[in-house]
């Protein structure tokens, strides 16, 4: 076993056992893995940023190739940094219309016709298909995602949700119905979405706790048993102190 | 706290959530160490997936963006190393990438591993192009010109000069692409800058927390396939016949599920028995 793997399973086990400990309670053993996590994660970005942005895409290209054009977005990228001169501050305007004129012209018609015009074409679609050359058809199968009865139970529900959201008319008689029913569609939606969160933060122990199974193993130096045990004193040591320290009234 | 005069129902919905994370833990646990195998069934999402890499002839252009970072390690790492194995299988050019810089060294040491292990050679077979900043851009800059978006792969080489680029100008040329994604950007960005404006065809992958997010998206077929969280991880992993992690995890998974549907009807019983007691 190479000798950065033994050291990686020892801190991961290490880190995990401290974040795992604020199940217990709160404590200042989270408090450092939960810190050193915030740390690591923005340093490995910060230089990843650098190396990549700086370094490959803006110093390499022009010293090494001439692409003195990149020239233009460096300085307008600079203009940001002008918000911490409080006379040059307005400067910084124009790269803030720029990205935000730009990031609009790219984003609003890419997103309302993929995420609009496309899915209302597919609402009402295959309630057109019922009607063919060969007269009206209707599938009755609820198991199969593209019936009819499907096409119009979401038809239904599209409708009803956006009833529900429309608050310019009452929402009583009729639409009362209606507007309980968009409810109703928004419940099993939030349902759905309950159920596959669970699922998500299931997963999330089982990699966890996959991993510390794995790191038991006498080829690690078995980290899971020995950082279990010193992580399990530390608390019990902690909540001592805890407990002979008079609270802090202030 | 219990105190004394109290109802069981009042007594239960005041238990000590530490009992909670106990039994939590040992339902997951306890499956991991004594795995039983329950069935899994493959579903037609992570079928649309499998079928369309398996209908690929050989020396198709496979693009893989993985766009998750270690957080999201335990559902979408194991659905990275089913796909690259069955594209590897394939023998299928494999480029990967990922819009997530924070997930740039994982993604490397993860396509680095499944290549080692289905000996396939960086450059020619397969190569990582990295991580670039902007996002969306990035798309939509890959989609007129790769070369510009990515200058050079992650270890430096120009992309002009490897094989396995050779006649891959931009995303018109790749053959079918998969994002596994844990947020933005992901699966959706890849569809709305990607797919819609360069016409390629395209599945996903994603985190528990998004799939009921991006059914619209399957059933409108504007992705034709997936995968969803481990669940999804596991069943792809049983089309390829390479059982891994997401398997070994679905004992414990479907054990945890158990104990939250009983902790809930629980929790409603205790709920409505109190109230019924309180008139």
């Amino acid at each position: 076993m190479p000798f950065e793997m033994i050291v990686g399973a020892w801190v991961a086990t290490g880190l995990t056992l401290l974040i795992f400990s604020f199940l217990y309670k709160d404590n200042p053993l989270f408090k450092l893995a939960e810190h050193l996590y915030v740390g690591v994660s923005v340093g490995y970005v910060i230089v990843k940023t650098y190396d990549t942005v700086i370094v490959h895409l803006v110093v390499k290209p022009i010293v090494e190739n001439g692409e003195i054009a990149l020239l233009i977005p460096v300085a307008i990228g600079m203009l940001m940094l002008t918000r911490y001169v409080p006379k040059a501050a307005w400067m910084s305007r124009y790269a803030f219309a720029f990205i935000v004129g730009m990031g609009a012209g790219l984003a609003i018609p890419r997103t309302v016709s993929s995420f609009i015009l496309k899915q209302v074409e597919d609402t009402i679609r295959p309630l057109l298909s019922m009607t063919g050359s060969e007269g009206v058809t209707f599938s009755m199968n609820l198991l199969n995602p593209a019936s009819h009865l499907n096409a119009i139970i979401i038809f239904i529900g599209v409708s009803s949700v956006l009833f529900y959201f429309f608050f310019s008319i009452e929402h009583s008689g009729v639409g009362k119905a209606v507007a309980r029913t968009g409810i109703l569609f928004l419940m099993i939606s939030f349902g759905a979405g309950f159920g596959y969160t669970v699922m998500a933060r299931m997963s999330l122990l089982i990699g966890r706790l996959t991993d510390l199974i794995e790191f038991s193993d006498t080829s690690y130096g078995r980290p899971t048993v020995w950082l279990s045990l010193l992580t399990v004193g530390a608390l019990f040591l902690l909540a001592r102190r805890g407990r002979e320290q008079p609270p802090d009234i202030h | 706290m219990w105190m004394a005069g109290m109802t069981f129902s009042e007594k239960m919905l005041k238990i000590d959530r530490r009992i909670i994370f106990v039994m939590i833990g040992l339902c997951t646990l306890l499956p991991l160490l004594y795995p039983v195998g329950l069935p899994i069934k493959t579903s037609s999402e992570v079928r649309g997936v499998y079928d369309h890499i398996e209908s690929l002839p050989e020396g198709s252009v496979f693009l893989l963006s993985i766009d998750f970072d270690p957080a999201s390690k335990p559902e979408l790492y194991p659905q990275a190393i089913a796909l690259l194995r069955h594209a590897f299988k394939k023998n299928l050019h494999v480029i990967t990438m990922t819009l997530w810089v924070s997930g740039t060294g994982m993604a490397d040491q993860l396509v680095t591993q499944v290549a080692k292990e289905m000996g396939k050679e960086n450059g020619t077979d397969y190569t990582f192009l990295g991580w670039s900043p902007g996002g969306q851009a990035v798309i939509i800059n890959m989609g007129q010109d790769l070369y510009s978006a990515y200058p050079s792969d992650y270890r430096g080489k120009p992309t002009r000069e490897l094989p396995i680029l050779e006649g891959v100008r931009s995303l018109k040329d790749v053959s079918y692409l998969v994002s596994l994604g844990a947020g933005r950007p992901g699966v959706e960005e890849w569809y709305v800058f990607g797919k819609d404006k360069y016409k390629f065809e395209m599945g996903g992958g994603c985190t528990g927390v998004m799939a009921p997010g991006l059914y619209p998206l399957l059933r409108s077929g504007q992705i034709n396939g997936l995968i969803g969280g481990l669940r999804g991880a596991a069943e792809y992993e049983n089309l390829i016949g390479q059982k891994g992690k997401a398997v070994a995890g679905m004992d414990a998974q479907s054990a945890t599920h158990l104990a939250i549907i009983a902790l809930v009807i629980m929790c409603n019983l205790f709920y409505f028995s109190l109230r019924q007691q309180r008139g």
